[in-house]
């Protein structure tokens, strides 16, 4: 038994060896800045800070920075505090409100026209549902403009109640869209013979369609909750102060206005990115669907 | 017969109430505004100047396009355009081929390598940014601990240097997207053709050149329309990655795109009439390929049924 070098047991090897190393470096490259501020987020100072570096895990790892952040602040590079300490406990509470509202009203929107479209014929249809798809790929910046000097006058700048009905209005295309493809993938022959016996749109949609279509219910939602916690634009030009500043912009803030420590302001990315990271983890199926849908159907 | 119309009226009030607050909505938050803005970009409204705005008809587009920091503004949102694309379409060309492969932990690796698209932009330029960190960066500790660099390097200090990395951070924010639609692609491709191909004698590179790059190009295509869009409008990640000033200092203007530098007409120099006009103008420039994405997603819409 002398395969040798040519043996087809040893090219299987040769060929998941070359994937393996490939692959380790395509994980590098996804995830080597991820690993470094999480890393940088749990080290000390001292460490942190050594030149040369080359302690790729903290020997003494530390929690220190997650509690100066929530509870005095962002720290100065001389050692004192910023006046800052409530930011990021209001930037949390801000950006778990605006995206759980946005993802739940913009999903309950999107369900109930995404049955009129996908099931129902009325006039204008066509034309509504253009006009709803045409935002999808135009830049929304033009409305923009003119909507802060609108929300000024409603006075509904800096609110969060501003903040949601904007993200409601800028997500309702993809939501209505995957609703309405979703929709349109259930057997109609249930709904027809409900119709048939009398039950009007509202029964069907509560009885049959939305037990039916709650996977793609959980799509639009993660997507919807997704899109709004990593927005960066819209409350920069919204949100004046941490009334309804999300994580996003009081990171941004640390990052900008003092010069502040690396280590705090790792730990304040590692707790932005956090929810959007294990929403990746552990819904990535249902993400990718959303995030790519209208472009590959 | 009364049946029917009893039904009939119950579905217009259906249809009434479950899209009056959406076509509310877009038409009160996007469409009217919308309008307003272009209204805006036909006066002079300036709010430093406390005097009532007047029409200057196109006075603002005129202004812009013989504007020297405007065409030296677009060039460089060109420029991260014509960096970012390739880059990105390169990495993600490698990695769909390789998640296309058979092999143990397949899932995973996919799971895994597509976990930067889903992280906020301005993380993602924090992230880089204090990789690249000229002082403590983890890049030039891993280089030099290597000895690949004798000192470190300030990776951001040159103005081109800065431009290239904020390809770099949007290609590693996007590539996941692109290699999703290419790897879609990849696997609608029928390993028969490749089998011909064998048993007529062509090589691995001449079967990845004759039949699968030209089965992807409706991928490319796809990728490309949705890549231009987000790379030719980048903000958040050259926010926190170069632009500096996000407490209202000045923004750095070696990486100022055309958003950066709409951004800043508007909520930083309160020059709405010129800004107005310019978010126009970056709208026509995307309309042309955005008219076409449009069009697919209409014509798959409400003509499929």
């Amino acid at each position: 038994m002398s395969l040798g070098l040519r043996g087809p047991k040893f090219q299987r090897s040769l060929r998941l060896g070359v994937i393996y190393v490939l692959c380790a470096i395509v994980l590098i490259w996804a995830l080597a800045p991820i690993y470094w501020v999480a890393v940088s987020s749990i080290s000390t100072r001292r460490e942190l800070y050594a030149q040369p570096y080359k302690i790729w895990f903290p020997s003494q790892p530390t929690f220190e920075s997650y509690h100066t952040i929530f509870t005095q602040g962002a720290k100065f590079r001389d050692g004192s505090f910023s006046p800052t300490a409530h930011l990021m406990s209001a930037g949390l509470r801000n950006s778990v409100i605006i995206s759980v509202a946005s993802g739940a009203i913009v999903t309950l929107l999107a369900t109930g026209a995404g049955y009129a479209f996908a099931r129902m014929q009325f006039r204008g249809k066509n034309a509504i549902f253009l006009l709803i798809m045409l935002m999808l790929p135009l830049p929304i910046w033009v409305s923009l403009i003119a909507l802060f000097f609108i929300m000024s006058r409603l006075e509904l700048v800096d609110t969060l109640l501003g903040l949601v009905l904007i993200f409601v209005t800028l997500l309702l295309p993809l939501a209505v869209w995957m609703m309405t493809t979703f929709v349109r993938d259930i057997p109609s022959e249930i709904q027809d013979a409900a119709r048939v016996d009398g039950a009007d749109r509202w029964r069907i949609l509560y009885s049959i369609v939305l037990p039916l279509a709650r996977p793609g219910m959980v799509a639009v939602f993660l997507v919807a909750m997704l899109t709004t916690w990593n927005n960066f634009l819209i409350p920069l030009i919204f949100s004046r102060s941490d009334d309804s500043q999300p994580l996003t912009i009081v990171l941004t803030l640390f990052i900008g206005q003092y010069e502040v420590a690396w280590e705090d302001m790792s730990a304040a990315a590692v707790v932005t990115m956090l929810p959007p990271f294990l929403m990746a983890l552990f819904f990535q199926r249902y993400l990718v669907r959303g995030l790519t849908m209208g472009a590959v159907k | 017969m009364n049946n029917a119309r009893r039904l009939l009226s119950s579905d217009s009030r259906y249809v009434i109430v479950v899209l009056t607050p959406i076509v509310l909505l877009i038409a009160l938050f996007i469409y009217y505004p919308a309008i307003d803005t272009f209204g805006q970009s036909l006066t002079n409204r300036n709010l430093r100047i406390r005097r009532p705005p007047k029409a200057v008809g196109l006075d603002n587009y005129v202004k812009l396009v013989e504007d020297e920091e405007f065409w030296e503004v677009t060039g460089r949102s060109f420029k991260v355009v014509l960096i970012t694309l390739p880059l990105e379409m390169a990495v993600a060309f490698g990695i769909a081929m390789l998640l296309n492969q058979r092999f143990p932990g397949r899932g995973i690796v996919r799971t895994l390598s597509i976990l930067p698209w889903m992280l906020p932009g301005v993380v993602n330029g924090f992230l880089w940014g204090w990789l690249l960190n000229g002082e403590y960066g983890a890049l030039n500790g891993f280089l030099y601990q290597f000895g690949l660099i004798s000192e470190y390097q300030y990776w951001l200090r040159e103005p081109d240097h800065q431009l290239f990395w904020v390809c770099v951070v949007q290609t590693w924010t996007r590539y996941a997207f692109p290699t999703i639609i290419l790897l879609a692609g990849l696997q609608s491709i029928p390993d028969d053709l490749f089998d011909a191909a064998k048993v007529d004698g062509a090589n691995a590179w001449h079967r990845v050149r004759y039949v699968t790059f030209p089965l992807l190009l409706p991928s490319f295509g796809i990728a490309l329309v949705v890549e231009f869009i987000a790379a030719f409008q980048i903000f958040d990640v050259v926010w926190t990655l170069t632009a500096g000033g996000s407490a209202g200092g000045a923004m750095n203007p070696f990486t100022k795109t055309l958003m950066l530098y709409n951004y800043e007409l508007v909520f930083r120099d309160l020059r709405i009439g010129l800004g107005a006009a310019l978010s126009y103008i970056i709208l026509a420039m995307s309309l042309a390929v955005g008219v076409i994405f449009v069009m697919r997603v209409y014509n798959q819409g409400v003509q499929e049924q």
